[in-house]
């Protein structure tokens, strides 16, 4: 348990009267990869969001690096600088350069100046493979180029944890891979990842462990060679059924 | 040709009062401004009691006319305050009392552009900002204003006419603008009026075509990137 980078016991999420998350509990430990599957409305999503508090918690606890994220008094600020997010629709900053979508969070909170953000940036997006396009603003840029972008962004804080929200899910199909790709060696550096996806080949190769969620539970967790060659759930088989 | 006298009988007595109306307008707007980016926050805090006071303001504003507004102002407070020593005449007369009322009209009008520009842009936007570790505050002053202010720059400029005229509405309270200085103008040549009224007409009919231009050149500098 202490060893866990994020610890969620019984976690519960209501939109009004509907219950969206039934109490869920989940150990990730520190450089583990977590993968994320289930059908559309199952609460994958809303359960990632609760990791760092996008969505008010509605009961159950979430310790996240030590910080208990469900505590209203936690300063969510500093806990949210250590722990990245991506979004499906990218969200990168319109008005701001590549580069300044980079630098912007470290500069504003201090965590370096101008010129050692600069510095940062420039190595990420060599990383992301757009070291090229720092200039350019996110509308010039393509689908997988945005979310490398982005991908970048959240790196820039140094985090311990990176969140991702059906990273792929906006793009078109040919600009998956390179999305991927950047994924990949992010875990392979020993990142710890949560990855909410519908790329069955890519949780098969690179999550630690698949997690399989339904109608707000966790149905199965297990191996990716448990979950997707020996699954033993109905709902689990169902629903690869439809999606392999 | 009436009209080519007038202008220059009475050039200098109109430029005065461009030069009032153009004050006036001036620092309404930016006093509007300011009032606007903080009611236009309050309403989409979230914090209820600062909604309720932002809609109360608002509806009170939109829900009365500019000239009523200007009487309340220049007469209805100078009375209730007077007991405490309180007079415009102390504080710059009428020309204030005119630019607190505009300010406090246009206010309202801004408050609602600043709100519509902000619900406007993605939420995805404030969801990223946030997930960085920057404050709510911060986020809204880096990430959303400078995106919201780029959409609301049309409505702005409009409001920046609407309010240009609207002073014409204040001479109520004896302010020689644009408009006052017509009507003595006027009283004082009875054979001369439609001239005279058509020179104020033009006045306002420049100044106001040009801020149109301007908020043209404005908007096409403000399209970022895109393509």
């Amino acid at each position: 348990m202490e060893s866990s980078k994020i610890s969620v016991q019984n976690l519960k999420k209501s939109f009004g009267k509907l219950e969206v998350l039934k109490g869920i509990s989940v150990e990730v430990a520190e450089g583990e990869v977590v993968c994320l599957i289930g059908p559309s409305g199952s609460g994958k999503s809303t359960f990632l969001r609760c990791l760092n508090r996008l969505e008010k918690i509605t009961a159950g606890e979430v310790i996240v690096d030590g910080h208990p994220i469900s505590d209203p008094n936690v300063n969510i600020n500093k806990v949210r600088e250590n722990i990245g997010m991506v979004f499906q629709h990218f969200n990168l900053f319109p008005h701001l350069s590549v580069k300044e979508n980079i630098t912007l969070a470290p500069t504003e909170l201090n965590r370096m100046n101008k010129e050692e953000a600069e510095g940062k940036a420039m190595e990420l997006l060599d990383r992301v493979g757009l070291h090229d396009k720092a200039d350019a603003y996110p509308g010039q840029l393509s689908g997988g180029q945005k979310q490398r972008v982005a991908i970048a962004r959240s790196l820039a804080m140094n985090p311990d944890i990176m969140l991702f929200d059906e990273p792929t899910s906006a793009l078109d199909p040919e600009m998956v891979g390179e999305v991927l790709e950047v994924m990949k060696q992010l875990a392979a550096d020993g990142m710890t990842m949560v990855v909410v996806t519908h790329e069955m080949g890519f949780a098969r190769e690179v999550a630690d462990r698949v997690i399989f969620m339904d109608d707000g539970c966790i149905v199965e967790e297990g191996t990716p060679e448990e979950i997707f060659s020996h699954p033993k759930e109905e709902r689990t088989i169902s629903f690869l059924n439809k999606v392999l | 040709m009436a009209i080519i006298d007038i202008l220059v009988r009475y050039f200098p007595s109109f430029n005065t009062a461009l030069g009032a109306t153009l004050k006036l307008t001036v620092i309404s707007l930016l006093m509007a401004t300011v009032l606007g980016v903080v009611f236009g926050l309050f309403k989409v805090s979230g914090i209820r009691p600062l909604k309720l006071i932002a809609n109360i303001y608002i509806d009170i504003i939109r829900g009365t006319p500019l000239m009523v507004q200007t009487m309340i102002v220049f007469y209805g407070i100078s009375q209730v305050l007077r007991p405490l020593g309180f007079s415009w005449g102390n504080i710059g007369g009428a020309y204030t009392a005119g630019a607190v009322t505009l300010s406090l009209n246009a206010g309202a009008y801004m408050a609602e552009i600043i709100r519509g520009g902000i619900e406007a842009i993605d939420k995805g936007q404030m969801e990223a900002a946030r997930s960085l570790g920057l404050p709510y505050g911060k986020a809204m002053r880096k990430v959303i204003l400078p995106q919201a202010f780029r959409t609301m720059m049309p409505s702005i400029i409009n409001q920046f006419i609407i309010s240009l005229k609207d002073t014409s509405l204040i001479s109520i309270i004896g302010i020689r603008e644009l408009t006052q200085n017509g009507k003595i103008i006027a009283a004082n040549s009875a054979s001369m009026v439609m001239a005279i009224w058509v020179v104020v007409a033009l006045y306002y009919l420049v100044i106001c075509t040009m801020l149109s231009k301007v908020a043209l050149v404005v908007e096409r500098k403000v399209s970022y990137g895109k393509q």
